[in-house]
């Protein structure tokens, strides 16, 4: 099949406007959403934040619910970006349409848990918390909220890149006529937590960030969501997706590498699929986040791509501070909205040139953009970039041959007694920083691996529908404990779902695909969906699967107590898959 | 002095989870970083923590941190130099 993929809808909430119009407007007068925190609950008032002006009550009075339960703001936010996506493509009637609603989150409902974790522990009402704080759970609350509800159900959690993910997951499964209509983003509410861990990274400036400036301090994180309505060659294209590319810089767990290999690669994949050349691109939405170490390496890999014929780059992070999860979609619709009014946002704040660095625009009112390049990347050095088009695409990829699938290698660990083998692979100093769950799954995998005979397979897909459960508790646990001061960068630096696939990644130096899946108990059934479909189209010829959760004492009494079983306290499976 | 450094190395050890590494393993003038111990940029910002919760000393910026952990002596010698607690 060579099908073009339509974006027929979009919809947007973020700190500079809480639809289309108002982002679009904020965007041309340069006006910032980075703001002195209003919402979020912290004691660090000096962080300035990109905040959604609008409290729970009022979005939820947006979306018509009385209902006085809390809700997540990632479930708020999507929902809403969701409505407006679904009115623009004028989607009123789903009957007889195979829908997929794909969201991307990795803080899913942590807010609420932050704020009611001690509360939960004695209060049985609040019980339907722990659930929520699964990223899977949002996404199925969107749907509730959106009338998608028979939709097929999906959440990507691979960091920072997690809503460009979605998008590209979309578009595959509309390419593989595997659905008629993708609704696609992500959405991430604002968290005491990822604000402290961020913080214990020392990666947050105090001053509104600027990216690419020889003098960034760091970024300033942000919330928000964005979805957008994917079709098979629509004739009320808003824009078309031409080409894509999900790589694994393979590297470090919070730092990217000198040259920025992994956005290279993604970078070059979408150019090859979309049959374009670097100077067809106008505009590059960079990741941009203002950190030091993400800026210049992302220049390099944008130097390796373009050479000195730079096209126009900006980061709008310095608009909306980092949506994190959101990021993708949010910076995908604004690219959108640049290309249909022909103009370039500016990246706010630059001054300085650093030698090594890009020079970013500051904005150009009047420029004719066809393609642009939109780049994503997550902790792990999950690196996506994604090419949208105002032109429909000559031809996209084929959609390849149907190779036939074989399972030749499948390794479990449910005891942490096994964990002690690890040392076989693994030195105890290269092992300090693991938890549980990270070292049982890098068992499993390792040894699967070994049996299948490959050193590296061409991609790695992991599900998992808590994560990194014990490590993020400990984390949430000190917080309240020692007032928001003092915590451990070791734990949160492995707190996000991808640090498994991620890891598992730079150990291998794996850089093909990567993605992790976390949908509650469908996680697996999505990250083998994704593994078939990457070998029956010849994008792989072996992929590592891998199944991973653990428990903590705390959660499983939260479980029981509600009535449900225990969740086991450590389950590792690892397969590799390969063309027959 | 002597004591000051055993004690950060014990701290050390603890705070980056060094298994099957004792106080004596760790020589005062050894490289922590790279071909020494072979610490990473993740250790040292847990080294900050160390100075933040047993010494009251903030560190603002991680770069200030080069040139303190180059290894427990320089750390120790710091310490001494700049503690409030």
């Amino acid at each position: 099949m060579n099908e073009t993929i339509s974006v027929t809808g979009l919809g947007i909430i973020c700190s500079i406007g809480n639809d289309a119009a108002t982002v679009l407007d904020s965007l041309k007068k340069g006006e910032s959403g980075i703001r002195s925190m209003k919402y979020l609950q912290s004691k660090h008032k000096e962080l300035p934040v990109g905040e959604v002006q609008l409290s729970n009550e009022e979005m939820k009075a947006i979306l018509g619910i009385s209902d006085p339960k809390p809700m997540s703001r990632t479930t708020l936010m999507g929902a809403i970006a969701i409505r407006q996506a679904l009115e623009q493509a004028g989607i009123s009637d789903l009957k007889g349409k195979r829908v997929a609603l794909i969201s991307g989150t990795t803080v899913g409902g942590m807010d609420l848990t932050e704020m009611y974790y001690e509360q939960m522990k004695t209060d049985d009402s609040l019980l339907y918390l722990p659930q929520s704080n699964e990223c899977g759970k949002s996404t199925e609350e969107m749907a509730e909220l959106t009338g998608l509800e028979n939709a097929e159900i999906c959440t990507i959690s691979t960091a920072c890149s997690s809503a460009l993910n979605s998008i590209i997951l979309g578009s595959e499964m509309l390419k593989r006529n595997e659905v008629d209509l993708v609704i696609a983003g992500g959405s991430e509410a604002l968290s005491r937590f990822h604000l402290n861990g961020f913080n214990t990274l020392m990666i947050l400036d105090k001053e509104r960030c600027r990216p690419f400036d020889a003098t960034r301090a760091g970024l300033n994180l942000g919330e928000g969501a964005a979805f957008v309505v994917l079709e098979r060659d629509s004739d009320k294209s808003l824009a078309y997706i031409s080409g894509y590319g999900n790589r694994c810089d393979a590297f470090h767990q919070t730092a990217s590498s000198e040259n920025g290999e992994g956005a290279y690669l993604a970078m070059r994949d979408a150019l090859e699929m979309a049959s374009l050349q670097p100077e067809d691109i106008q505009y590059v939405n960079a990741h941009g986040t203002g950190t030091p170490n993400n800026d210049i390496s992302e220049s390099q890999s944008l130097k390796r791509i373009f050479g000195d014929k730079m096209p126009e780059v900006s980061s709008t992070k310095s608009f909306t501070g980092h949506t994190t999860s959101a990021s993708g979609s949010i910076e995908t619709v604004i690219c959108i909205l640049a290309m249909q009014n022909r103009f370039t946002p500016a990246n706010l704040g630059w001054k300085n040139h650093e030698e090594g660095a890009i020079v970013p625009t500051l904005g150009n009112a009047d420029i004719n953009i066809e393609n642009v390049i939109c780049n994503s990347f997550g902790f792990g050095g999950n690196d996506s970039s994604l090419i949208l088009s105002m032109n429909k695409p000559e031809s996209t990829c084929s959609a390849g041959d149907d190779y036939d699938i074989g399972i030749i290698a499948d390794e479990l660990i449910t005891s942490a007694d096994d964990l002690k083998e690890l040392k076989e692979f693994i030195s105890p100093m290269e092992s300090r920083r693991m938890g549980k769950l990270q070292k049982a799954a890098h068992l499993s995998s390792l040894r699967a691996m070994k049996a299948a005979g490959t050193d590296c397979p061409d991609a790695i897909i992991t599900a998992t529908s808590r994560g990194m459960l014990e490590i993020s508790m400990q984390f949430l646990e000190d917080i309240a404990a020692n007032d928001e001061e003092l915590l451990k960068p070791t734990l949160f630096m492995q707190s996000t779902h991808n640090t498994l696939s991620s890891a598992i990644a730079i150990r291998a130096k794996c850089h093909g695909y990567n993605t992790t899946y976390s949908q509650g108990d469908d996680s697996f059934r999505w990250a083998m969906r994704d593994a078939e479909r990457l070998i029956k189209t010849g994008k792989a010829v072996t992929v590592l699967v891998g199944s991973y959760d653990e428990s903590t004492a705390t959660f499983s009494e939260f479980a029981e107590r509600a009535g449900k079983e225990a969740p086991q306290a450590i389950y590792a499976r690892s397969i590799v898959l390969t063309r027959k | 002095m002597e004591e000051l450094i055993l004690t950060l190395k014990e701290q050390i050890i603890d705070a980056l989870n060094l298994e099957e590494i004792t106080p004596e393993d760790i020589e005062n003038d050894a490289p922590l970083f790279g071909d020494g111990l072979g610490l990473d940029s993740i250790d040292a910002l847990e080294l900050i923590v160390i100075l933040d919760r047993f010494y009251g000393i903030k560190l603002a910026n991680p770069a200030e941190g080069k040139a303190i952990f180059k290894n427990v002596a320089t750390i120790a010698d710091y310490v001494a130099k700049n503690r409030t607690k």
